[in-house]
């Protein structure tokens, strides 16, 4: 169990964390999402102690993290997975950590094992891909088999494969009852693996809620049909009180409606569809909506850079 | 997770007392500083110098054709540690400066939050380390010399305690100061020049200047203190073996609070 309370952390005139409270409940997988410089990294660090809050706290396991003698048993973290001593092997930061907890040795084979790195511990870790630090850094994190378990952004450098086997790592860390908080900006991965998200911007907390609560809560049904006669559809729906838009010669998008209701109406008028379905909704799109007055970095729109470039003499 | 995964409702972390943290700390301090290369090619430095250089005086002691009478192998060790002092102090220094250059303070951090245990545990481990390997390094470098020149050289074994005591003191001293600029300056290259200033350029620099005030200066410098220790240079009345012994107490000791309140 993590307890996040009133935790604030600023630098000079920069409020990176403002007044975040919110828990990461065991035997769950809780996303935690923003935009860049939403304070996720901020947060993550000084829930490790790593970092010292302006004020409020964060609690592991109802302590402070930098009050545990011994904290693997109790906390495994990936922050980044780059900072590690590139001339050391694999397999010899592992042991580096297991001896700061008193691990048995073969706990580090183990782990070794279970990330995949079996062929590469022996390598120096300066050879190392970016998915290779990442399974070093995991391997690290469940050294212990901790009762709580942060990543942040686990599966940037992964493979397909890798990515398969985290999203299934995570899912079964939280089975087994454990507390898991995962960072990522890969919406669609944490749509399919997360159960609660905890959405931030500008260091607030914008949301926290279960994902399917935040892809419901959108309120924004929306239906795609196709049709021979889009002209009269398009009419017709709207004389029935439904808000249409057209997307190109044949296809409308129907606004807060179902397939159902699209679907009898164009039944009962004898309009023929080629093509009728619910648009499913989208976390990526949740995430733009709730985080669009929080982002801290806009980069230009590509078509604004199209324009600007056509008209340069 | 692997079968040897348990219930994690079943875990409770029971601290551990201070001094079994301490050791298990130290334990992975000293694994930390002999799984990089760079420790093996600082000893590998600092043994070539000073078996080497003690080989080399034996072997001029030899060559000489009105040889000193009195002289012992044990004044190799002396001459030797001076130089060969270098690559301990950078030997300890990287192991302090590299993780925060690397990033590797993080995952640190995280094994072991309680900064005062791992900082202590590094000082001790990569001090401790340097000091009792520069210190045999000495006996090597006057059993080079006492073999190389036999039987010129003597190898009286209570001239060789005092000897080794001094070497040890010194290193002793010298490596802490490297630990402490490396926490300090958190900066390989930074820490490096520091200690290149204080111990070596400074102390020959300054008296250079003619001024009395700028003498006294690079009298209380480390790198003055373990000249006069181990060779009896510079000849000054000002300097001491105590007040040598106490200057390079107080250097480490001033840097490491430093390095401590930042």
């Amino acid at each position: 169990m993590i307890e996040v309370r009133g935790l604030t952390k600023r630098y000079g005139d920069v409020l990176a964390v403002d007044d975040l409270s919110f828990d990461v409940e065991p035997g769950k997988v809780t996303g935690f999402l923003g935009p860049n410089g939403a304070g996720k990294s901020t947060t993550m660090r000084m829930m490790l102690g790593l970092d010292r809050p302006t004020s409020g706290r964060a609690l592991v396991n109802g302590r402070p993290f930098a009050t545990f003698a011994e904290p693997l048993p109790e906390v495994g973290a990936l922050l980044d997975p780059g900072s590690v001593h590139p001339g050391r092997t694999g397999r010899n930061h592992l042991h580096v950590a297991a001896r700061t907890n008193g691990i048995p040795e073969r706990r580090v084979e183990e782990v070794i094992e279970q990330v995949g790195l079996g062929g590469a511990a022996r390598r120096r870790i300066k050879g190392y891909s970016l998915g290779m630090l990442q399974r070093l850094g995991i391997a690290a994190a469940l050294l212990a088999d901790p009762r709580v378990l942060l990543f942040d952004e686990p599966i940037n450098g992964l493979d397909l494969d890798g990515v398969r086997w985290i999203r299934e790592l995570l899912r079964q860390l939280a089975d087994e009852g454990r507390t898991v908080l995962v960072s990522s900006h890969l919406m669609s991965e944490m749509q399919q693996t997360a159960d609660r998200l905890v959405v931030i911007g500008r260091g607030r907390l914008i949301s926290d809620a279960t994902t399917e609560d935040i892809l419901g809560g959108l309120g924004h049904r929306q239906v795609r049909v196709r049709s021979s006669q889009p002209g009269l559809l398009f009419s017709q729906l709207q004389e029935h009180g439904l808000t249409v838009q057209s997307v190109d010669a044949h296809e409308l998008q129907v606004e807060d409606s179902t397939a159902e209701e699209v679907g009898n109406l164009a039944h009962a008028l004898r309009i023929p569809l080629h093509h009728l379905s619910d648009v499913e909704q989208s976390l990526e799109q949740a995430f733009i909506e709730l985080t669009s007055n929080s982002v801290e970095y806009h980069g230009r729109r590509a078509e604004t850079v199209q324009a600007r470039t056509e008209v340069a003499p | 997770m692997t079968a040897q995964s348990t219930d994690p409702a079943m875990h409770v972390t029971d601290d551990v007392s201070t001094g079994r943290l301490f050791e298990r700390t130290c334990a992975a301090e000293w694994t930390r500083l002999w799984t990089v290369k760079a420790t093996w090619w600082f000893l590998a430095a600092a043994a070539v110098t000073m078996v080497g250089l003690g080989a080399v005086a034996g072997f001029d002691a030899a060559g000489d054709p009105v040889p000193s009478q009195g002289d012992t192998a044990w004044v190799a060790a002396n001459f030797t540690a001076m130089p060969a002092q270098f690559a301990l102090l950078a030997l300890v220094l990287t192991a302090v400066t590299s993780d925060y250059a690397t990033g590797g303070i993080v995952p640190a951090l995280q094994w072991t939050p309680r900064r005062a245990v791992l900082f202590l545990a590094r000082t001790i481990v990569a001090a401790g380390a340097a000091t009792s390997l520069g210190a045999l390094l000495a006996l090597a470098s006057a059993l080079a010399a006492f073999a190389a020149a036999r039987p010129v050289l003597s190898l009286p074994l209570d001239k060789g305690l005092e000897v080794l005591a001094t070497v040890a003191f010194v290193f002793a001293a010298g490596t802490v100061l490297a630990v402490g600029l490396g926490f300090l300056l958190r900066n390989t290259a930074g820490a490096l020049v520091a200690g290149f200033l204080l111990i070596l350029v400074l102390p020959l620099l300054l008296p250079q200047f003619g001024y009395e005030w700028m003498s006294a200066l690079a009298e209380l410098l480390p790198g003055s203190c373990a000249l006069f220790l181990l060779n009896g240079e510079p000849d000054s009345q000002g300097m001491t073996d105590a007040s040598s012994v106490i200057t390079m107490l107080v250097w480490p000791a001033a840097l490491s609070c430093s390095a401590g309140s930042g």
